[in-house]
């Protein structure tokens, strides 16, 4: 199995390539968004606002949204996650859709929210981590429709926001997994070896 | 609940980390890249990487070693030191960067932080603020504290999180160096003043400092360098100090 990152062209991506490479991982760049519909598994990484990161996907949008419902394994990483939701008050263009919703903004008076923060899940891919804080730079959040969508969630300023998202197999993490030291780097290995079973 | 960040600071000359008192009398310390890793493993919630010759002439090689620094760590890289453009600041976070601190170009150019905010999010962009006290407020220094601005530091870190700054590094230059603790009051002052993480700076020379710095601001980092330098403490002795004090840490 390859894993195939979408470099939109609006940021680097250095850190979630190294992230999946070191564990093991075979990375394949994807400058060109077709490419993504041949991925046996697609990273959307956390870079760029949400106008900006749609920008070359949204002409495929409509095959990307039916190839990740349809099951291939997915991760989509702080806007990378944004923006597999319909829309977003950070911007006017349209997401992908594969997680029915809106992005809002957080409530919180002191944003962005920025830092090492709990999350609450008792999903698969925070199986054997201990440590469950994660690094968070963000001032939106997904509000999905189905409350099944949502496998884990985060507080902050008062709010418990949902912060770890899954639809068929594609997930959604508001955190950076690859820059959350060891339990980061624990989520993708967990991840990857997800990805293996259902590609 | 968030937790409180401890972020050790590398001061880069010439391709390696110094330190000197109050930005006079540097002495070498390290390699950027073995320093950053270092600290990464021993728990730090981030790494700052700033070139404090920022010359012309180091430009390239001083993005080379943020990319060799950035390849070392897993956790958020913050690089700054005489970014003077929105264009500078794309090459840095190409290097590696995961935010951008941007000191006297945003003094002389304050559209840049809205344009840099526009371009890559208001998440990368740290506004860093040298102060000194000056009658009963506080004055911004630009130009590694050798320039007085006639700024206020509560007006302009305001004016910056107006125009999109994410965060603000804030250093006390009456503190730093010395090793006496951070500057409480302006310190306090600020984080009150503004919406946006404030990271405290300057100062650190005892654990205790630390914790005052927590639990008498609403900061939301604490920054140092020196007492991790010469390994007066670890970043993880640290953090068991706060924790048993009962402050939130990672």
């Amino acid at each position: 199995m390859k894993v195939t990152i979408a470099d939109y062209g609006v940021g680097n991506l250095h850190s979630v390539k190294k992230a999946f490479e070191k564990n093991g991982a075979a990375v394949r760049v994807a400058a060109d968004m077709k490419d993504l519909l041949n991925s046996d598994c697609i990273v959307f990484p956390g870079v760029g606002a949400f106008d900006s990161t749609m920008g070359k996907l949204l002409c495929y949008k409509e095959d990307i949204k039916e190839r990740l419902l349809s099951g291939v394994p997915a991760l989509g990483i702080c806007i990378g996650a944004q923006i597999l939701f319909d829309s977003s008050e950070e911007g006017s263009s349209a997401g992908i859709g594969a997680f029915g919703g809106r992005i809002v903004k957080l409530s919180a008076e002191r944003i962005p929210h920025m830092g090492w923060n709990t999350v609450t899940t008792a999903d698969r891919l925070m199986d054997g981590i201990n440590r469950r804080e994660f690094y968070f730079a963000h001032s939106y959040r997904g509000s999905a429709d189905n409350p099944n969508n949502i496998i884990g969630t985060t507080e902050y300023g008062g709010e418990t926001f949902p912060s770890f998202f899954r639809v068929a197999n594609t997930y959604g993490t508001q955190f950076h997994p690859e820059k959350s030291s060891v339990s980061g780097l624990a989520l993708i290995k967990n991840f990857i070896a997800f990805a293996e079973e259902n590609a | 609940m968030l937790t409180k960040r401890i972020i050790p600071c590398l001061d880069v000359k010439n391709g390696k980390v110094v330190k000197g008192v109050n930005f006079l009398g540097l002495k070498d310390v390290g390699s950027p890249p073995d320093m950053a890793e270092e600290y990464s493993n021993d728990g730090a919630d981030e790494i700052t990487f700033l070139d404090i010759a920022a010359s012309l002439e180091y430009r390239q090689t001083t993005l080379d070693l943020v990319s060799e620094t950035a390849k070392r760590v897993f956790v958020p890289l913050t690089v700054g030191g005489g970014i003077r453009s929105a264009d500078e600041m794309r090459d840095a976070l190409n290097a590696g960067a995961d935010k951008v601190s941007v000191n006297s170009a945003a003094i002389t150019n304050p559209k840049m932080i809205s344009e840099s905010a526009e371009r890559f999010g208001r998440q990368c962009v740290v506004i860093a603020i040298d102060v000194k006290k000056v009658g009963k407020g506080w004055e911004v220094l630009s130009h590694g504290g050798t320039r007085a601005t006639g700024l206020d530091a509560i007006e302009w870190a305001k004016r910056a999180e107006d125009l999109g700054a994410g965060e603000i590094l804030l250093t006390s230059m009456d503190a730093d160096g010395v090793k006496n603790g951070y500057d409480i009051a302006v310190t306090a002052a600020i984080a009150d003043e503004v919406n946006i993480p404030v990271i405290a700076s300057g100062g650190c020379g005892k654990l205790e400092d630390f914790y005052e710095v927590f639990t008498q601001t609403n900061v939301s980092a604490a920054l140092a360098a020196s007492v991790f330098h010469y390994k007066q403490f670890t970043v993880m002795q640290v953090k068991e100090y706060l924790k048993d004090k009962g402050v939130p840490v990672r």
